[in-house]
């Protein structure tokens, strides 16, 4: 992360004062004329000076204008809930694109840690035929989720569900599992950004329990809740090998598996599938024998 | 003065000539009992585009028949439609021209001087008529270039001039709005970049009306505007540049042509890289940096979008930019094929040539290609007056491109 030079500072000033506050959070002036395009583009004239105030104190941009794209859906973003990221909307679009050329697209998904509901919907809104349940632990992200499916128009079931505890899971079937479950280990959670840590507008302003979260989740889907929904496919997002091999090692046995990197080289996700099943097309999202950048 | 209009005629591409008043050499011709000719009137269009037509009405009937064969597909029946408006438009020029020299016998051979003025006025009505379908022929005649159908793509940098290259560069970008609203063409700025001093660097806007590639691609170009700049205390005049590419548009560059877009490209021939390589990226990270940079390693093109705050949307930008220069060079490719046979004029336009001057003191622009003067600055800036140039440097093109087709034709 670039250092603050006064000399950056002093040039932002002679284009534009608003811009010094904004560097405290950017870092770099590209962007900071960025966010403040996006700032009098989105909100009214009254509410500038609060906006760059407020994202001088890191305040995450995605809650100060209230939103952040997702594929073709604008998702609704408040504090407690957290911002869905370009790497899951990646993927998630990419399995849009594998269920639809696959013409697999009459299935039921369930999305576990569902947050701001971002992954069912867009599946949802490009797929209309899937059948969707959305489950999460959190009432603020429930309740955010069933915002966001009004104003995609439209219709999924939201659940309250502790994905860790194998009861609470859902008897029903479903084909494939999505999640994005918390996954950051607590003890890189309060490390730098530069040593495996977290971005500071992340520690302060995110959900702390959208965040830390590890092995536990992996096993739970992998061991629990694959065979309790009788699926055939999961897309685990997840930011750590050990994770990977917790989710493959958790599988049941005649299931296949592979890595997907994002587009900025980083594991991104792990795929699997049972053989034989519909779901093989999932095979199509793994890219780790590709070059990556 | 039969000579002068016939010279007159000659010199002139056909298309100018149907704006021109004909006059008539009824008086001299009569004097002098000199006979009249055909072509005193009108010069019939080139003999190897004949040639074209005929091939044409030989195709016409191949389709014909492979349609009444059960041959309903799209292409087919598109095929169908193009080359009858094409064969159309040429038998009623061959009727007119028949009729041209049933007036001219009457004036040759007749003796009375009623019939003979009343066949010369029908002449008069019948010329322009004849010279106006026979341009639009010949234009059709000639191949159609690659993705003339498409809509375009405009990529504008500020060239020399400091600041005010910057305000003129933005200047254009308001002159093609203008001239998109003036034709209704649904458009929209892709992008807009500044550099860090808070100048224009570069625009991008996308004109979304099929068959606008066609029509702006003459933009692409060098150019000039001479003015004295708003910052200019000495008031001194400054010349300054801004070059424009244009580009057909090929994909739509939204989230729905992504995943098509990819499949186009295999992954070793792209790299495409994201503004914040390094770091785990996540859940750890919520930056709303969204910029993506795309390299097409075999032609080395490269292409960089960041105004979205999507990841997605700029990848999807980028990606449509990538296909439309992609396309730009294989038409350019055809071209430069099409014009290979003739050495001794070479005329592509370079981009680096200055294509137009602006001169807002003498409030006037300059298109150095035709020679064109527009004596309306404000106008020309607003858009009204485009068209206008816009037919002149096709008149230009077209003979140019006459000129191809028949060196071409030389050598087979
Ligand atoms: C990383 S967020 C993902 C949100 C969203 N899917 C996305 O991609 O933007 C993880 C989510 O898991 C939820 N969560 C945490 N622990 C949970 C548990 N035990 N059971 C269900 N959901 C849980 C959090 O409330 C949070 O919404």
């Amino acid at each position: 992360m670039a250092r603050l030079t006064l000399n950056l500072l002093r040039r932002a000033n002679a284009i534009n004062p608003q811009l010094v506050p904004l560097l405290k959070a950017t870092r770099s002036l590209q962007l900071a004329i960025a966010e403040l395009r996006w700032i009098k583009q989105e909100l009214p004239r009254s509410q500038w000076t609060d906006a760059i105030r407020k994202r001088a104190q890191l305040v995450p941009l995605q809650y100060i204008l209230g939103s952040q794209p997702f594929g073709s859906l604008d998702i609704l973003c408040s504090p407690g809930v957290l911002i869905p990221r370009w790497e899951t909307e990646e993927w998630c679009m990419k399995l849009v694109d594998v269920l639809r050329s696959a013409a697999v697209s009459d299935i039921s998904v369930l999305d576990a840690c569902t947050g701001s509901g971002c992954i069912p919907l867009l599946l949802k809104k490009e797929l209309p035929a899937l059948q969707v349940l959305a489950v999460d632990l959190s009432d603020k992200a429930l309740h955010l989720a069933l915002e966001n499916m009004r104003r995609a128009n439209v219709t999924i079931d939201v659940q309250k569900v502790d994905v860790l505890n194998y009861n609470a899971v859902p008897e029903q079937r479903f084909t494939l599992v999505t999640s994005n479950p918390p996954y950051i280990p607590a003890s890189d959670f309060d490390k730098p950004l530069l040593l495996n840590g977290v971005d500071a507008s992340v520690r302060l302003h995110e959900p702390r329990m959208a965040l830390v979260g590890h092995l536990e989740f992996y096993r739970a889907l992998a061991r629990d809740i694959v065979p309790a929904c009788h699926s055939e496919g999961v897309v685990l997002e997840l930011g750590y090998e050990d994770q990977y091999l917790e989710t493959i090692a958790n599988l049941p046995l005649n299931w296949s598996h592979g890595r997907y990197f994002d587009l900025a080289g980083n594991l991104r996700c792990a795929i699997a599938w049972k053989n034989g099943s519909s779901m093989e097309c999932l095979g199509r999202l793994v890219n780790e024998n590709q070059s990556h950048p | 003065m039969i000579r002068l209009l016939s010279q007159l005629q000659k010199s002139r591409s056909p298309a100018r000539v149907t704006n021109l008043v004909v006059k008539m050499p009824q008086i001299i011709a009569h004097r002098y009992n000199a006979t009249v000719t055909v072509d005193q009137y009108f010069e019939p269009m080139h003999p190897l585009l004949l040639k074209r037509a005929e091939n044409l009405s030989n195709e016409f009937e191949d389709l014909e028949k492979q349609m009444s064969l059960g041959a309903f597909d799209q292409e087919t029946s598109i095929k169908f439609s193009n080359v009858s408006i094409v064969l159309d438009l040429y038998n009623s020029y061959v009727r007119d021209l028949e009729n041209l020299k049933g007036l001219v016998d009457i004036v040759n051979e007749e003796t009375d001087a009623e019939l003979i003025s009343e066949a010369e006025s029908e002449i008069e009505t019948l010329v322009p008529l004849l010279q106006a379908c026979s341009q639009n022929v010949q234009k059709r005649l000639l191949p159609v270039l690659k993705h003339s159908d498409k809509p375009a793509i405009l990529e504008l940098r500020p060239g020399v001039g400091g600041s005010e290259a910057a305000i003129f560069t933005k200047d254009l970008l308001n002159m093609y709005i203008a001239i998109a609203h003036f034709n209704r063409w649904p458009h929209t700025i892709v992008s807009e970049g500044e550099n860090s001093a808070g100048f224009m660097n570069e625009a991008i806007i996308s004109i979304d009306a099929p068959g606008a590639y066609n029509i702006l691609r003459h933009e692409s170009g060098v150019h000039r505007v001479q003015r004295v700049p708003a910052t200019e205390v000495k008031g001194r005049i400054h010349t300054s540049t801004a070059a424009v590419v244009v580009l057909p548009k090929i994909s739509e560059g939204t989230e729905q042509s992504l995943a098509d877009d990819e499949r186009q490209f295999s992954p070793s021939e792209i790299r495409i890289d994201t503004m914040r390589a390094g770091g785990k990226g996540g859940q750890h990270v919520n930056t709303t940096d969204s910029a993506v940079r795309i390299v097409h390693l075999p032609t080395g093109i490269t292409v960089m979008q960041q105004d979205e705050r999507s990841q997605p949307r700029n990848k999807a930008k980028a990606f449509s930019i990538l296909r439309a220069r992609l396309a730009q060079l294989e038409r350019e490719k055809e071209v430069a094929e099409q014009k290979k046979l003739r050495t001794d004029q070479v005329t592509t336009t370079d981009r680096s040539d200055k294509i137009r001057t602006y001169n807002y003191s003498q409030n006037r622009v300059t298109d150095h290609r035709c020679g064109h003067l527009i004596h309306d600055l404000p106008g020309f800036m607003a858009g009204t007056k485009f068209a206008e140039l816009v037919e002149r440097l096709e008149e230009t093109e077209f003979e140019d491109r006459l000129q191809n087709l028949i060196a071409q034709e030389n050598c087979k």
